[in-house]
């Protein structure tokens, strides 16, 4: 017997053993990479796919629902290893580090041999894409194929039993290897492709097709790990040009160092942004000092955004480029990123503080969280003991 | 090195000739090119044949239209563009006057 796995090619369910997936899977990340930076990718590997949604269709009939390991390997082994069209730069899978197995070799020696990484099974890595502090989070969460915020929110609350939550963290900060390589990002969740390649099936219909999957254990997966992967991929969108500035920018590993106190500066500026904030809201007076007559609040509060945007960009994109230049040393990165963390929880550690003490409201619900969780704990084991 | 392994390069160097020539005569889709391919010299499977296609209509030499198929996704039909029929012309020409050459300095 063996697992049979669902798949969606060109907008339609079809079920594969599970060697004949993995088998199919190596071919198409294959085929991703060799045309690495060919214009047409995303519409050949569009094209390919849907090419063996043909094939699988032509092997199934009323009593075959499910396409054999063997029948895979005998459909990729006729479509043949992609090739760039001549005239075209050579693909870059065939000199790269990430070449492909069995490189111009026929078709069926590529079929079964699978690259290394193709089943890979799942480990637990600090995930850097999507991640609010470390990355702790989002690599459980990763790992646990739950939603990050639920892992934060457990964190949050488990440290208010006596802070273990946050020892925990820190412990797991340390100790967890963050994923750095594309490989690494994949063992993460288990699963080899990309955030672009997600975005590109996405275009495809691919997801408006899962909807259609037979049974909701694979669908409710699929619709998890597709909202996963398109935060991971805005997140990425977003930080692009940090990454580039990163990449681009000569760094001496010691630059590392300084990672805390760009962290310590970020957070000052954000404390001193947002009690601006609040003190113009409060009293319409930046810390007593009046606005001028003509000049709306709502004006100075986009200011101030807008100033809080100006200081924050450079240090952000200090921040990745120290972490950027830690690249192999990583006894030094888990000191730096000790130092980092520790930095990150002082400021949200003042903001609370700050709160606690000018907000009566914020005091009166901090001090209310013990009665509350009494009052629970009561409940509960009033509860327990009926029963 | 048989005549067969001398001339692999000159075979995929003349796909997209052949591919012009191929769709010249009729609205085709991928799997109709590949099957009257395969019954030539220039036998060819998908992994070649769709990076091709791409760069030819990124080229702007086809053109393709979505037609519904009775199973399975909808299908692309290609045909060429005015600029594909010119350079088809262009080639043609090149090729006869290959030809030409070869007949004439061919042992009579």
């Amino acid at each position: 017997m063996n697992k049979v796995i669902t798949i969606n090619l060109g907008g339609t369910a079809y079920q594969l053993e599970e060697g004949g997936y993995d088998t199919l899977r190596s071919y198409l990340e294959t085929a991703a990479a060799r045309l690495q930076g060919n214009p047409d990718r995303e519409e050949i590997l569009t094209d390919i796919e849907w090419a063996m949604a043909e094939k699988f269709r032509a092997l199934l009939g009323s009593h075959k629902t499910v396409v054999v390991t063997k029948e895979v390997a005998a459909v990729l082994a006729e479509m043949g290893p992609i090739e760039a069209a001549p005239g075209e730069a050579p693909t870059s899978g065939e000199s790269g580090a990430g070449a492909p197995p069995g490189g111009s070799g026929p078709g069926p020696a590529q079929a079964e041999s699978a690259p290394p990484g193709g089943g890979k099974p799942k480990r637990l890595y600090r995930l850097y894409d999507g991640a609010q502090i470390s990355g702790v989070c989002n690599g459980l969460a990763a790992y646990l194929n739950i939603d990050p915020t639920l892992v934060r929110l457990g964190f949050v609350l488990l440290t208010l039993f006596w802070g273990t939550g946050l020892l925990v963290y820190v412990v797991m900060a340390i100790v967890v290897p963050e994923a750095r390589s594309p490989e690494e990002k994949a063992a993460a969740s288990g699963d080899p492709s990309t955030a672009q390649e997600f975005i590109r099936r996405a275009k495809a219909g691919y997801y408006e097709a899962v909807k259609g999957f037979p049974d909701r254990q694979a669908r409710r997966e699929w619709k998890r790990r597709f909202k996963r992967d398109m935060r991971a991929h805005s997140y990425r969108w977003r930080h692009q040009w940090q990454g580039y500035w990163a990449e681009h920018f000569p760094v001496h590993p010691g630059m590392a160092a300084m990672l805390p106190i760009f962290s310590l500066l970020h957070g000052g500026v954000k404390i001193f942004w947002l009690c601006a904030l609040v003190s113009f809201l409060a009293t319409g007076a930046l810390f007593g000092a009046a606005l001028p007559e003509n000049v709306p609040v709502w004006v100075a509060v986009l200011v101030l955004v807008i100033i809080y945007g100006m200081l924050t960009l450079p240090l952000k994109a200090a921040r990745r480029v120290c972490s950027g230049g830690l690249g192999q040393a990583r006894p030094l990165w888990s000191v730096v990123f000790l130092m980092d963390a520790v930095v990150w929880l002082g400021v949200v550690a003042v903001l609370l503080w700050l709160a606690f003490h000018y907000f009566p409201e914020v005091r009166q619900a901090i001090q209310a969280v013990p009665t509350v969780a009494h009052q629970a704990a009561d409940d509960i084991q009033t509860w327990w003991q009926r029963k | 090195m048989s005549v067969n392994d001398n001339f692999f390069g000159i075979r995929k160097g003349l796909l997209e000739f052949i591919v012009l020539l191929i769709i010249a005569a009729e609205k085709v889709y991928a799997a109709d090119i590949l099957k009257q391919l395969s019954q030539t010299e220039f036998a060819t499977q998908e992994g070649t044949l769709y990076p091709l296609l791409s760069k030819m209509r990124r080229e702007g030499l086809l053109d393709y239209e979505w037609q519904e198929s009775e199973a399975g996704p909808p299908r692309k039909y290609y045909e060429l563009t005015a600029r594909g029929r010119e350079q088809l012309r262009e080639t043609l020409e090149y090729w006869n006057s290959l030809n030409g050459t070869v007949k004439k300095l061919a042992p009579k």
